[in-house]
């Protein structure tokens, strides 16, 4: 009897996906291929025989090798999108409406240095808000089973797009807008990163930590 | 013998059924349903375990690696909730199907 690992492995090549999962994939189907030699042995096949019948059925590598990668790109594909897209846009879209609510309804920033490029503001029932929507968002980042970057990804990606916004836009500003002083710029660049990045960032990833720590004393318990 | 092209189509619910009855093992899922179909349905590794992987991400199936009487590990495949569910609609398709073809094509089915 042929060791039915080595020829799977030999016959499906590389699957481009993680080693132990890979390893999962020979083993189950070295498995189906022995069950098949054996039960066609039982049934009165000579050993030669029953071999030959077993890697007929195991049909074209080629397509299984592809149908596996594909199934599984399929799933990874969807479990990123449940453990980052999904709580991260929630996350995103309840801070901002949150945000937008507040506004709305006459909420005015505790600011520093008002009038000066340096002003930092407070939008203190926002902040202390954020760290219940980070909560939230890894919460369900942790419960698709998001690893630990995942969660922090999703929790923070209010802060994370804005970022990537500021990052893109400021930089173009600083560039065509000659009249005001580099140093005004600057300045002014870092209170905003402080207002919209530093400060709800902080908040929402103690969302995420207090999330953490009652998820742990939950297994605990 | 029924062409490849036409089996896959059958094979979402040919597994949803035979797992029906109860966790099964992969080889055991491609026997019970060849058993079952008087070996008309006959599955290779290429068409049964791709389609396994996928109906397991989609939430359908649940696979854990289970130690037989023999000591041999072996991947079980359950049925969950959802594949429980999808189970009625997908019968219900498939009997519309062989209604149809059976006015336009005078096809009839035992």
């Amino acid at each position: 009897m042929p060791d039915w690992r080595t020829y799977v492995r030999a016959n499906l090549g590389s699957l481009s996906m993680r080693r132990a999962e890979e390893q999962q994939v020979v083993c189950e189907l070295a498995e189906h291929l022995e069950e098949h030699c054996l039960m066609l042995c039982a049934n009165g096949s000579p050993e030669e025989v029953a071999i030959a019948k077993t890697c007929a059925q195991a049909g074209d590598w080629e397509e299984l090798r592809r149908g596996i990668v594909s199934a599984k790109q399929e799933g990874n594909m969807q479990e990123r999108v449940k453990q980052i897209w999904i709580p991260g846009l929630a996350t995103l879209f309840s801070s901002y409406i949150l945000l937008a609510v507040l506004q709305w309804a006459g909420t005015r920033p505790w600011i520093s240095h008002p009038g000066e490029p340096r002003q930092i503001f407070f939008y203190t029932p926002w902040l202390m808000a954020l760290p219940f929507i980070g909560a939230a968002g890894a919460y369900l980042s942790r419960r698709a089973n998001g690893a630990r970057w995942q969660v922090y990804f999703a929790a923070s990606l209010p802060v994370l797009a804005l970022g990537a916004f500021f990052l893109l836009l400021i930089p173009l500003m600083f560039v065509t807008d000659r009249q005001v002083p580099l140093s005004v710029k600057g300045t002014a660049f870092l209170a905003l990163m402080a207002n919209w990045i530093i400060l709800p960032g902080a908040a929402l990833c103690i969302g995420v930590a207090l999330q953490r720590l009652l998820n742990r004393k939950t297994i605990v318990n | 013998m029924i062409r490849t092209e036409l089996k896959r189509g059958t094979a979402e619910l040919a597994i949803l059924s035979v797992l029906e009855e109860g966790p099964l093992h992969g080889y055991e899922i491609g026997r019970r349903i060849e058993e079952h179909s008087a070996g008309a349905l006959r599955y290779t590794l290429a068409a049964l375990y791709p389609l396994l992987y996928r109906m397991e991400h989609r939430g359908w199936l649940r696979a854990d690696w289970v130690t037989g009487d023999n000591g041999k590990r072996r991947r079980c495949y359950r049925l969950t909730s959802r594949g429980k569910k999808m189970l009625k609609p997908m019968r219900a398709e498939w009997a519309d199907l062989f209604r149809a073809l059976r006015q336009v094509a005078k096809v009839s089915h035992a």
